[in-house]
């Protein structure tokens, strides 16, 4: 039965759960802005960075390069995207 | 057809390996997707006319329980491929299912927020905040209602047809598109829910 609970899996649900309750911080302290948003960004990418690592197997093939690079890519666009709108429609910059 | 038996079934072909890396590419362009609509969000968050902001509609429970859900369900689904690699189809079988109940559950909370929201007076047309918020979140929630059809065809295959080169890698990318729903649920959690609730 517990070849079935591989232990790198087991610790990545754990940290994830974990991370979640680190976010949740935000909520329930009176953080100002800038500091809630730092938690929020760091707990938030740490797990997607979890997710694509542990669970997602992002680095087990020869493919590995060309599947980071696509990640990447992805991340790069989507980043630009938000604080390029940001940029020019909320902080009028 | 060539089979290399030193990989996982998932990528034990060329086409195999072709199909995983393609899936991916995909979800580069689901990445990009969602960024249009999280760029649209922050920019219109604080338009709320005469309709309530954030932080008057949203609430911590639910929110927690879809968050506890699809993160359960992400864990379950990796399990899932583990039991596939050990050759154990029935485990695999029964994780897949675990999973899809969870996303079933997940989904089930978040019909009764859109229409706890259409109740309050937070609809579609109410501001451009409300259109946006539901946007989103009806986009991500479209994605999980795509992906419960999805797994429980994959689930009917496995019984049927076993574990092929050509099931194992279906059922693996179907795995990679359910942990992507999660990756993106951590975002809305974090700069929708939290960020409004801040």
């Amino acid at each position: 039965m517990s070849e079935l609970f591989p232990r790198k899996q087991v610790m990545g649900f754990v940290f994830s759960l974990v991370l979640t309750a680190a976010a949740l911080t935000v909520y329930f302290m009176d953080l100002s802005f800038a500091v809630g948003m730092t938690v929020l960004l760091v707990t938030a990418f740490v797990q997607a960075a979890v997710q694509l690592v542990v669970f997602m197997h992002a680095g087990e093939t020869d493919d590995k390069v060309a599947i980071y690079m696509n990640i990447y890519y992805g991340v790069a666009i989507a980043l630009v995207t938000i604080f390029g709108t940001l940029l020019i429609l909320v902080w009028d910059m | 057809m060539k089979i290399d038996n030193t990989l996982p079934l998932e990528y034990s072909t060329e086409q195999n390996r072709m199909n995983v890396l393609g899936f991916w590419i995909f979800l580069g362009a689901e990445v990009m997707l969602f960024a249009t609509l999280f760029a649209t969000y922050f920019t219109l968050a604080h338009r709320t006319g005469n309709g309530p902001s954030g932080a008057e509609i949203f609430e911590i429970a639910p929110v927690l329980i879809e968050t506890f859900l699809l993160l359960t369900s992400s864990f379950t689904i990796g399990l899932g491929v583990h039991a596939m690699r050990l050759g154990r189809k029935n485990a695999m079988i029964a994780f897949f299912a675990v999973t899809l109940l969870l996303g079933l559950a997940f989904l089930g909370v978040e019909i009764y927020e859109f229409t706890h929201y259409v109740h309050i007076g937070a609809g579609l047309q109410t501001s451009a905040f409300t259109a946006i918020l539901l946007t989103t979140l009806g986009t991500h929630g479209a994605h999980v209602t795509l992906g419960l059809f999805w797994g429980l065809f994959i689930i009917l295959q496995v019984k049927k047809r076993g574990l092929t080169p050509e099931t194992a890698n279906k059922s693996f990318i179907f795995s990679l598109y359910w942990h992507f729903l999660d990756v993106v649920w951590i975002f809305i959690f974090s700069f929708v829910y939290l960020k409004g609730m801040m």
